[in-house]
């Protein structure tokens, strides 16, 4: 049960008005101006479009935007987009934004919006990123129609990628959480998502959001949840995902950071699972992605290889301590050969796992241990780059399933290092 | 004449010999408690060694520093060092006792003095180890920033943050125990701010461009984050 005091006096009196829903479409904010028009219209659109009999609504729960995020989103209207045209919507969709309290970020609004599709009982919940810019009205069936119509609990969204694409997810989180929770899932950093009323009750549940064991990167947690407790995942193509341009984001070292800290604490948190977990399942998967990816201008890795070079001399004694003999080994004779770098996907998934254990054994203070494991990343992500740069989808899709069977290879000698220390 | 340098020669053995009566309990006892001291050392040494070996002390002193700064310096392991400094405290314990009970007028007091010392020495051995950890945090700390920042030459800064915060943590032992106080601290504060002074005038002088390099990395122009090639996530 959604715990109440979440929801304010006026937003209960709003949900009482709403009633129950089939589709609840939630959208967490924090300053979206330039782009959360796009994301409502779309979502408007979406629904009208694919679901007309559909009771449904959009809940925008903002976290203090201070640049009228909150007014845009009640007034946005597909009356000037023109983008609903496969059939005149027989319900109104709801439209309902409110603050919440508490811990600021994506964590605490995703709470409220799962309670919220509890108090509701919406059949089916789709969170939305509010900074993508390309996202289009078939995004919501896309996300929808596994929950209504495969009884699937938790739906990741699949883009297409390019080599350069993404590489914190396709040469890290992907493989990792392919090989230690056994599924093959392709974004486990699910931007989208849609999911069950199940699985948002089971969410809501969890002792973790009181606590604060909950970590900054609350998607890659829903997705061990999901995995680690029985929940049916699914996999669903959408386009390409685009991000608006105009906020500051956060430099590499912060993202990597957050993003490996949720690694890190996902896998503590759900050890007992993946400890046991055998080889991985492939996930069911809806639609299909675009054969061709725009490639755009291969990037020159050219520094980034050389400071990986400088950096594993720099690092040597630190390295020392988180990685074994043979590992750094390898890693300082792929620093310091001739010729282009290369790390070799067998010892990018040892250096990975072993990093891992480093900070399940706290060798050091675990933002170190992340810290330390940033320029690695980057000299793996140049190797491949050197590599695949310019190559098609399908080779670049050999090469990652090539590196993901490279870490479900070096998961048991992991797990039972794990289990010792 | 003969007489009287007889009477002397007979009241020296005399005294002589009320002396060795007087004094030979006392060495007696003065080895007596030397010895029973150095037993109970020994003991109270492998007492604290094997309570270390079993507490793990060693993986413990490796995991902050302390081993690493040991095995550098050529000294024994952590848990070694350990039973060795109980070892000493307590023996020169007993062995100041004993030389108290020979009551010499010159080396009266000198069991408090040590009493009184023993707790400022195990204040400044704290004092180190307590540096040693910082410094070794600092040290990893600063290395990984400076190399994930681009920093030129990321182990010569890091091993100088390692170095000033030992530094500092051996003056502030050495003051502990009172050693050299003023030589201690003069010698502390020239050699600090000398090398402070130094690395101030290099970098002006020498690494404008690198500052420049620096600040430009640290504080972008609005706009220049998103320059990068391609997107991570």
């Amino acid at each position: 049960m959604a715990d109440e005091s979440l929801l304010s006096d006026d937003l209960l009196r709003q949900l009482v008005a709403v009633g129950h829903v089939d589709i609840l479409v939630g959208i967490p904010t924090l300053n979206n101006a330039t782009t959360v028009v796009d994301v409502v219209r779309a979502a408007q659109a979406g629904i009208g479009g694919y679901f007309p009999r559909a009771r449904s609504v959009i809940f925008n729960a903002d976290s203090g935007s201070d640049d009228g995020t909150p007014d845009l989103v009640r007034d946005a209207t597909t009356d000037d987009t023109g983008t609903v045209t496969a059939s005149r919507p027989l319900r109104t969709t709801q439209r309902i934004t409110t603050p919440y309290h508490g811990l600021p970020g994506k964590g605490s609004a995703l709470r409220m919006i799962f309670a919220v599709a509890d108090l509701l009982s919406a059949d089916a919940i789709v969170v939305l990123d509010p900074d993508v810019t390309s996202l289009t009205p078939e995004w919501i069936p896309a996300l929808v129609r596994p929950v209504r119509d495969t009884a699937a609990d938790v739906v990741a969204p699949l883009y297409p990628r390019a080599a350069a694409d993404g590489p914190l997810v396709t040469q890290l989180v992907r493989p990792l959480v392919r090989a230690a929770y056994g599924w093959r899932l392709q974004e486990p950093l699910m931007g989208e998502f849609g999911c069950s009323r199940r699985f948002a009750g089971h969410c809501l549940e969890r002792p973790a959001w009181g606590s604060g064991a909950i970590p900054d990167g609350v998607d890659l947690w829903m997705t061990g949840e999901a995995l680690a407790h029985g929940f049916r995942p699914a996999q669903t193509a959408l386009g390409p995902r685009l991000l608006a341009h105009a906020r500051t984001r956060p430099g590499l070292p912060d993202v990597f950071q957050q993003v490996m800290d949720a690694v890190y604490a996902c896998l503590e948190m759900h050890a007992s699972y993946w400890l046991t977990r055998g080889p991985a399942e492939p996930v069911p998967c809806t639609g299909t992605l675009p054969g061709a990816v725009e490639l755009g201008p291969r990037p020159d890795v050219t520094g980034m290889a050389q400071a990986f070079a400088r950096d594993v001399v720099a690092l040597h004694p630190v390295l020392q301590k988180v990685l074994s003999d043979a590992t750094l080994a390898g890693v300082t004779a792929a620093a310091t050969a001739p010729g282009p770098l290369v790390y070799p996907d067998e010892l990018w998934a040892a250096t990975v796992f072993e990093f891992l254990l480093a900070y399940h054994r706290a060798v050091m203070t675990r933002e170190h241990v992340a810290q330390t494991l940033l320029p690695l990343y980057l000299g793996r992500t140049a190797s491949f780059l050197q590599q695949h740069g310019s190559s098609g989808p399908a080779v670049v899709q050999d090469a990652l399933e090539s590196l993901g069977q490279a870490f479900e290879l070096a998961k048991p000698q992991a797990a039972a290092q794990w289990k010792k220390a | 004449m003969t007489q009287m340098v007889a009477d002397a020669v007979r009241q020296a053995g005399v005294n002589f010999v009320d002396t060795v009566t007087m004094l030979l309990p006392r060495i007696l006892i003065t080895v007596s408690i030397v010895a029973v001291g150095w037993v109970i050392a020994w003991a109270l040494k492998w007492v604290v060694r094997w309570l270390l070996i079993w507490l793990r002390f060693n993986n413990g002193c490796d995991r902050i520093g302390v081993g690493a700064v040991l095995k550098t310096a050529d000294l024994p392991p952590a848990d070694t060092m350990v039973s060795l400094i109980v070892f000493w405290l307590v023996w020169v314990g007993f062995l100041l006792s004993g030389v108290d009970v020979l009551g010499f007028t010159a080396l009266e007091g000198m069991v408090r003095s040590f009493a009184l010392f023993v707790p400022r020495l195990l204040v400044a051995i704290v004092i180190l180890v307590l540096g040693v950890v910082c410094a070794n945090f600092a040290w990893r700390a600063t290395l990984i920033a400076a190399v994930n920042a681009r920093v030129p030459s990321p182990r010569v800064v890091s091993g100088a943050v390692r170095a000033l915060v030992l530094i500092l943590a051996g003056a502030m032992a050495l003051d502990q125990i009172a050693l050299a106080r003023t030589i201690v601290l003069t010698a502390f504060a020239i050699a600090f701010g000398a090398v402070m002074l130094g690395l101030a005038i290099a970098f002006g002088v020498g690494g404008g461009s690198i500052a420049r390099r620096i600040l430009d990395h640290w504080f972008p122009e609005p706009g220049q984050a998103e320059r990068e090639e391609f997107r991570h996530l």
